[in-house]
Order: structure tokens, then C-alpha cells, then sequence
């Protein structure tokens, strides 16, 4: 079993034959814009020609930043390349999950990448909230190419972004059912946050503040017991908001 | 009786040669042998295809097996070298290069015989499958399985440590090099300096043209 060594052939949209991610080209799953600046950047082409899943690991450990693209020009990072490439190559699901647990445990940019490409790629709901909610407490640095510049976030808030937001890295991502659908629908257990005792003592004091002061608008009602990150709505506590590609 | 040369001979250049040495010359014999090749090729085929339709049925003709040989592709181990030849100054042989073809001043692709203005499409060139069967390579890439995933982290792994621990902690040693790397530079800066001081001709001193990242595309 081998895969070519570019992505040309899976790039042409015609008789396209290989694995499918939600029904279709796994490459579709990036807009025709963003594709074509990966395909036309240098990176591409002379480092992630002939890579297969074991090669990859060279490029992704010599990763420094993640981000979509950046610049005027639309440049595509080293990231998003290696995600594309993932996506052509769309390796087994014990590979991805080998990424993201023990090589990720020393690398975290290929961690990063690895929960990138899950979120991306595998179809059901559930296994993604399972197989990125324990990366909700992995709080390494990041390092992120926005825009213009840079801008600092961690893994946790990386794999938050991925599972609350519509778009990241210049892509949109497929769309999931919210947790708390799922819960309701008994397809997924009812989330144990990490702060687990701390996050009821929270709640009290925002209660007690609450009673004190009047109501404010900055007061978020936390249901008890549930996710902080999930299931808060128009939150402002993103630190790194908004600074992805333009028609965001 | 008029010499045999043609109108751009010149009697003295021997072969063609004279003024015209730029000149792509072909290999007739060359071109002969090609002709003939295709002619008999399309004798034998007509020859099946007429036996085929005698017996009924009809021809189809087989699809060319890859070359035997090609062994798989695999990723670049290396950077590809592009910055080695800024600034520097090389002699070009004029008649060497005919548009791509041929050694000219660029980037050369010695299997394929190319030249390329552009690191760009010298990489473009090199992913090409051109230029793939010209290096004996198939354009396959051989699937990993975790066992191969596995291998290769722990080898990058301990490659990386390797070159951790040689890194130099010495802090005697580490101000020398520094030391020696600021001598160079200051030595470049009073070279330029002198030189644009340096009257010249017209009074306007060595121009200096600086192009981004030296040309390179990256």
C-alpha cells in the first residue's frame, strides 16, 4: 500500500478515489483559497513532498508556532501545511492517537497538530469530545502566528478554541453537536470539569457577590456541575480572540 | 561553384561554428534512429491489429508497466542548498544553455540536463514526475504503520538529545567564539566602508543593490 508522493492527484476534483472525511475529499475540508496558498508555498513543496506518517514526525517536531495563515499575501504557516499533509495522508487512527498522547507529551506543537487534524477529521461527535477533552488540562505555552505578529496561547485554550469555536487556523471547522446536545442525548456522559470542587466554590462566590452588589452584566450564571468551557455562551474570557484569517 | 556552407558559415569556423556557435546543434543520426524506431513500432502494432480483426476480435493494446527499478519515493533528508552560490561570482559559458535546457547560470538539475532561474521552480522541477523517472524514482510513498511511527520518534528523539548534549555550555569557550564572530563582522563593516569611500569614475562610489531575502524564495 502506498500514497503518492504530492497531492495532485487528490487535489483534482474529478475521480477523486481514496478515504472519505464526512462524504467527501479530505482536502475539500480547507477552503480552495487556503489550498492553493499551501500547494503554491515553498514549505510544501520541498518539505512535505514524499513525507509519509513516520517522516512526518520530523517536520512536526521541528514545529515552533502554530497559526492559519498570516501576512498580506495570505502565507501559510508551517502548521497548516503539516495539517494538510495529515489530511492527504489521512493515517490510521492509532497513529493520530499515538501523536497526540505519547508523542505529544514531549512535543506539544504536534500535539497541537494532532488535535487539529481530530478535529477535523474523525466523524463522530463523541469521540472527539472524548479524545480532546483531557488535552483541557495541558496548559504548555504556544506560540501563534496571527495576522500581523504574534500572540501567546496554551494547548488548553488551543484544544478550547477547537471545540467551541467556528473557525481556526483559517479553516471552518466541520460542524459538531454542542455537549451539552450530546449529554442530553445520553451519547455522552455529563463532563467532570477539572476543578471539580473548586469550580462549586466559584459558583458560590459569584453568587455571593451577586447578592451583594446588584447584578452586573459581567456575572455569568454557571449552571453547577457543568463544563466552564462548553457550555458558557458569549463568553468574554478568551484572551486570544478573533485574530484569525480575514471573513472571519 | 558556391561554397556548400550555408549563408551563416563562415569558411574559416569549421562545422557550423564561426559566429553561429551559440546555435542549438542536433544529432541527426540521432533523430534518424528515433523515426525509424516509431516507424517499425507502428508496423507491428498495425500488424496485431490486423490479426486481431481477422480472428474477430479486437485489439487492444497493453499499458506501459512502470520501469523496473524505481524504488519508492521518500521526503528530503536535507534543506535543499540555494543560498550556497550568493555572492559569489561564477563563469558562465555563453553557448552552454538553450532557455531550460542545458547548464546555464541558475539552479542545475544534472538527471534531467534543466536549468532553473528560480529555487522555486528548481523545487517545483524537482517534485515533477519528469524528473522522478529521470531519477529512477516511482512518486510512491510507502504507507507508515505505528511500528514505523514508533521507531522513527525515538530515533528523532534521541537525535535531538544527542545534538543537545554536544551544544557547548562552556562559558569561557562561548565568549571566545563570540569574540572572534564580532571581529569578522567589524572587519566586513570597515572593507564596505572603505570601499564606498572609494572615489570612483563618475564620483557616485560603488553602488550597492540589496534584493530581499538574497533572491531566495522561501
Amino acid at each position: 500500500m502506498a500514497h503518492q508522493a504530492d497531492a495532485k492527484k487528490s487535489l483534482d476534483e474529478r475521480g477523486y478515489t481514496g478515504a472519505l472525511i464526512h462524504g467527501d475529499n479530505p482536502l475539500k475540508l480547507f477552503e480552495k483559497a487556503v489550498r492553493d496558498r499551501i500547494v503554491d508555498s515553498y514549505y510544501w513543496k520541498e518539505q512535505c513532498f514524499g513525507l509519509n506518517a513516520a517522516t512526518l514526525l520530523d517536520r512536526a517536531l521541528e514545529l515552533t508556532f502554530i497559526g492559519g495563515t498570516y501576512g498580506v499575501a495570505q502565507k501559510p504557516t508551517p502548521f497548516l501545511c503539516l495539517a494538510f499533509k495529515l489530511l492527504q495522508l489521512v493515517p490510521e487512527r492509532e497513529i493520530i492517537q499515538y501523536y497526540l498522547e505519547q508523542a505529544g507529551e514531549e512535543y506539544k506543537y504536534l500535539r497541537a497538530l494532532a488535535a487539529f487534524y481530530v478535529r477535523l477529521a474523525w466523524e463522530k461527535d463523541e469521540d472527539v469530545y472524548t479524545t480532546l477533552e483531557p488535552y483541557l488540562s495541558d496548559s504548555r505555552k504556544l506560540k501563534r502566528r496571527v495576522r500581523e505578529g504574534w500572540a501567546l496561547t496554551h494547548v488548553d485554550d488551543f484544544v478550547d478554541e477547537l471545540l467551541v469555536k467556528n473557525r481556526v487556523c483559517a479553516t471552518t471547522l466541520p460542524k459538531i453537536n454542542p455537549r451539552v446536545f450530546l449529554e442530553d442525548e445520553d451519547r455522552l456522559e455529563p463532563r467532570v470539569s477539572a476543578l471539580g470542587d473548586e469550580l462549586e466554590e466559584l459558583d458560590q462566590e459569584e453568587e455571593e457577590l451577586e447578592v451583594d452588589s446588584g447584578s452586573e452584566g459581567e456575572v455569568e450564571e454557571l449552571p453547577h456541575g457543568r463544563a466552564n468551557g462548553i457550555a458558557r455562551t458569549g463568553s468574554d474570557g478568551e484572551v486570544v480572540s478573533d485574530e484569525e484569517m480575514d471573513g472571519d | 561553384m558556391a561554397d556548400r556552407n550555408g549563408a551563416y558559415d563562415t569558411p574559416g569556423g569549421g562545422g557550423g561554428g564561426g559566429d553561429t556557435a551559440f546555435r542549438r546543434t542536433w544529432d541527426r543520426s540521432e533523430y534518424a534512429a528515433k523515426a525509424s524506431a516509431r516507424d517499425q513500432k507502428i508496423k507491428d502494432e498495425g500488424k496485431l491489429r490486423y490479426e486481431a480483426s481477422l480472428a474477430g476480435k479486437k485489439y487492444h493494446a497493453r499499458a506501459s508497466t512502470p520501469p523496473e527499478g524505481t524504488h519508492d519515493t521518500e521526503a528530503r533528508k536535507q534543506r535543499l542548498n540555494v543560498a550556497d552560490l550568493v555572492g559569489k561570482q561564477t563563469i558562465v559559458v555563453t553557448g552552454a544553455g538553450q532557455g531550460k535546457r542545458g547548464k546555464g547560470a541558475g539552479f542545475y538539475c544534472e538527471c534531467c540536463d534543466l536549468t532553473y532561474k528560480d529555487n522555486l521552480q528548481f523545487v517545483e522541477h524537482l517534485n515533477s514526475k519528469a524528473h522522478l523517472v529521470a531519477a529512477g524514482e516511482s512518486g510512491e510513498v510507502r504507507r507508515a504503520t505505528l511500528k514505523d511511527v514508533h521507531e522513527r520518534f525515538e530515533y528523532l528523539k534521541r537525535k535531538r538529545e544527542e545534538e543537545r548534549s554536544k551544544e557547548v555550555v562552556d562559558l569561557g569557550a562561548r565568549i571566545e567564539v563570540a569574540m572572534e564572530v564580532e571581529e569578522r563582522e567589524r572587519e566586513e563593516k570597515r572593507r564596505k566602508r572603505n570601499e564606498k569611500r572609494r572615489k570612483t569614475k563618475d564620483g557616485l562610489g560603488v553602488v550597492e543593490v540589496k534584493i530581499e531575502n538574497d533572491g531566495i524564495i522561501c
